[in-house]
């Protein structure tokens, strides 16, 4: 739509009042970590920021979330939709939410994340630090960001904001913005384009050529043996995936024995109970009860499975299964390395 | 059911912090509990006993010999067995023992040859003398997964206890994890359903819980020497603390 330019100054004062009317969200500091979190105070939203513990998609799309409540006779859906703003999100998190946002609209559309989803308004922002094991420079390079609201870029008085729907341009009224010159919008896209060149790692191949040689090593045992050898089996490379989109639902009771909640929770496919099926009459059955069969799995989703339907390779480099994996064996960079020279 | 289930509780080797965990009363959900069960023996709390018992609840480690006919008595009268707390579980710490041959004069020093300290070289579950249909796990066991497990068996339905590891919880929480503040865990190895409240509160996971499903021993030893920094000798006896009498040079009688 339009470009709009802010000074600094002003860029406090437009957040002091949009946080005093809205609910926003932000990147915050917590210890040596940052996480997206309610903003109560503009120094609190620090846009400086590497790369948080958990995607954004959170906000939306909760770890733990109630999908209805029930009382032994009826029921009643848990939704519960809030206006409410993402401030700060990083290219590599907005073209994460735009898949998410695609398949969970695909064939049975999911009202407990599309209700959230339509009410929340996300405001992009460059990336000024960057993360050390991120390589968003080049994982699925060819795919454009899209699907966010606004973008923000920090020129050096002040910031260019790139508004892309009413939304957006709504929260322009809430403070002192110009419109943007032509030597500031140019200044603004030289430098987003030119931090994709700044990941200290990389992906050497396309995505296409590692989709293809990916999916011919999926018989390859003795690969996937090796490089899961040290795997818990713990998700924490799909729990804090930016693109993991899998949920387990439970049932729970409260003690008067009638009512209770149905919940659902962010699952995990490289947890052993993730493929456990039953087969009735008490009898279960695994298919995939091997570590190098869950980790290759978590291996083709990212990289080959979901590339059609999605446009490009489900991950986007944010770096943060490399960087939660307490065993170092879940960073994609170094998987395509093995298996590319395999 | 129609009449209320008769629920007793039972100790073995312990601290019987479990039993104390559940008899904190004022808790709107014990109370809540006891609409809905009769509770007919209670070591702590009364003496009648009787014959015929829907659920027992036992807690502690079998570690002298004569708790045998006294676990056996208990599972012929018992429906439903449920082991609470580490003890009964895993052996808990009552198993730090277990790698040892000096540990009485360890603790005892000159009483140690006292003959009502015998015990047996090794505290095991109580799964090694008779079946134990669910489990409680932890130090202390969580009063609220009791008596969710409770609340399921009171439905008929199968108690939903997660098998994966508390890194899923821990990540759920977006703790910040350990090993990120140059500390150690266990976290990787130890079955959740705890919601990870020692890496939420800045202390690692000593795995008191037991282990998940297909737990990765030998990964965690090189992620503590690697990532942590412990020698080889430490990175092996960090999973003695609650978990020693599963690990392979200790788990046979
Ligand atoms: S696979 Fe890893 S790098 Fe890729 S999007 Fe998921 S968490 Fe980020
Ligand atoms: S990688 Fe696994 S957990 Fe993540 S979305 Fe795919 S199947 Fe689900
Ligand atoms: S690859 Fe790493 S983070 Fe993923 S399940 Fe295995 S040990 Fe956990
Ligand atoms: S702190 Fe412990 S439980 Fe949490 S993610 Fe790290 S290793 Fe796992
Ligand atoms: S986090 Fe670990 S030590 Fe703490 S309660 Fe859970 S299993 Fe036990």
């Amino acid at each position: 739509m339009n470009h709009h330019y802010i000074t600094l100054k002003d860029f406090n004062l437009f957040l002091t009042k949009l946080v005093n009317q809205k609910i926003v969200y932000g990147p915050v500091a917590r210890k040596n970590k940052f996480v997206f979190d309610l903003i109560s105070s503009p120094e609190q939203l620090r846009l400086d920021y590497d790369v948080t513990i958990l995607p954004p998609k959170k906000i939306f799309f909760p770890p733990k979330q109630h999908l209805l409540h029930f009382d032994g006779e009826s029921y009643k859906d848990c939704l519960d939709p809030k206006e409410q703003i993402i401030m700060g999100v990083h290219n590599y998190d907005i073209k994460a939410i735009d898949q998410l946002d695609f398949l969970f609209k695909e064939k049975n559309p999911d009202d407990h994340y599309l209700l959230n989803r339509r009410k929340t308004t996300i405001i992009g922002s460059n990336i000024q630090t960057i993360a050390a094991r991120s390589f968003w420079g080049s994982a699925g390079a060819g795919v454009e960001p899209k699907g966010h609201d606004g973008f923000l870029t920090k020129l050096k008085d002040g910031f260019v904001f790139e508004t892309r729907t009413k939304k957006a341009e709504n929260l322009v009224k809430f403070a002192k913005f110009i419109k943007a010159k032509k030597t500031q919008v140019e200044q603004a896209a030289q430098i987003n384009t030119a931090v994709k060149k700044k990941c200290p790692a990389k992906l050497a191949y396309s995505s296409a050529e590692i989709a293809i040689k990916t999916r011919l090593a999926f018989k390859n045992n003795e690969l996937w043996e090796r490089l899961s050898k040290d795997c818990f089996s713990c998700g924490s490379c799909n729990t804090t995936c930016a693109t993991c989109y899998c949920f387990d639902v439970q049932d729970s009771w409260n003690l008067d024995q009638k009512s209770g909640f149905r919940t659902r929770y962010w699952d995990s496919c490289m947890t052993v109970e993730f493929a456990k099926t039953s087969l009735g009459g008490g009898a279960v059955h695994n298919f995939r009860a091997l570590r190098r069969e869950r980790f290759r799995h978590r291996v083709m989703r990212k990289l080959v499975y979901l590339n059609d339907k999605l446009g490009g390779p489900a991950c986007v480099g944010c770096g943060r299964c490399a960087t939660a994996c307490t065993a170092d064996i879940a960073d994609p960079v170094n998987i395509v390395k093995e298996i590319m020279e395999a | 059911m129609t009449q209320k289930p008769k629920v007793a509780f039972f100790d073995f080797s312990s601290c019987e912090g479990c039993q104390i965990e559940l008899t904190n009363f004022g808790d709107a959900d014990f109370l809540e509990l006891l609409n809905h069960i009769d509770i007919v023996e209670f070591r702590e709390a009364m003496s009648e006993k009787t014959d015929d018992i829907d659920i027992a609840c036992i807690e502690g480690s079998f570690t002298r010999e004569s708790e045998k006919d006294r676990l056996i008595a208990i599972r012929n009268r018992a429906k439903i067995v449920i082991a609470y707390g580490a003890c009964a579980h895993t052996a808990g710490i009552n198993a730090l023992k277990n790698h040892t041959t000096d540990f009485k004069k360890a603790v005892y020093g000159q009483d140690a040859d006292q003959p009502h300290l015998n015990s047996n070289d090794k505290a095991l579950p109580i799964s090694h003398v008779i079946k134990v249909d669910y489990f409680a796990p932890g130090c202390p066991m969580s009063k609220y997964e009791f008596l969710n497990i409770v609340s399921h068996l009171l439905h008929g339905k199968e108690p939903v206890i997660p098998t994966y590891p508390v890194c899923v919880e821990c990540k759920r929480n977006e703790t910040i994890c350990r090993y990120d503040v140059g500390d150690h865990c266990m976290g990787q190895v130890a079955m959740a359903g705890c919601g990870a409240p020692c890496p939420s509160q800045g202390i690692p996971c000593e795995a008191c819980r037991g282990f998940c499903e297909q737990a990765n021993l030998t990964a965690l030893e090189n992620t503590l020497i690697n990532k942590a920094g412990f020698s080889a000798s430490r990175a092996k006896d960090k999973l003695r603390m609650f978990t020693n009498a599963l690990l392979p040079d200790t788990s046979n009688p």
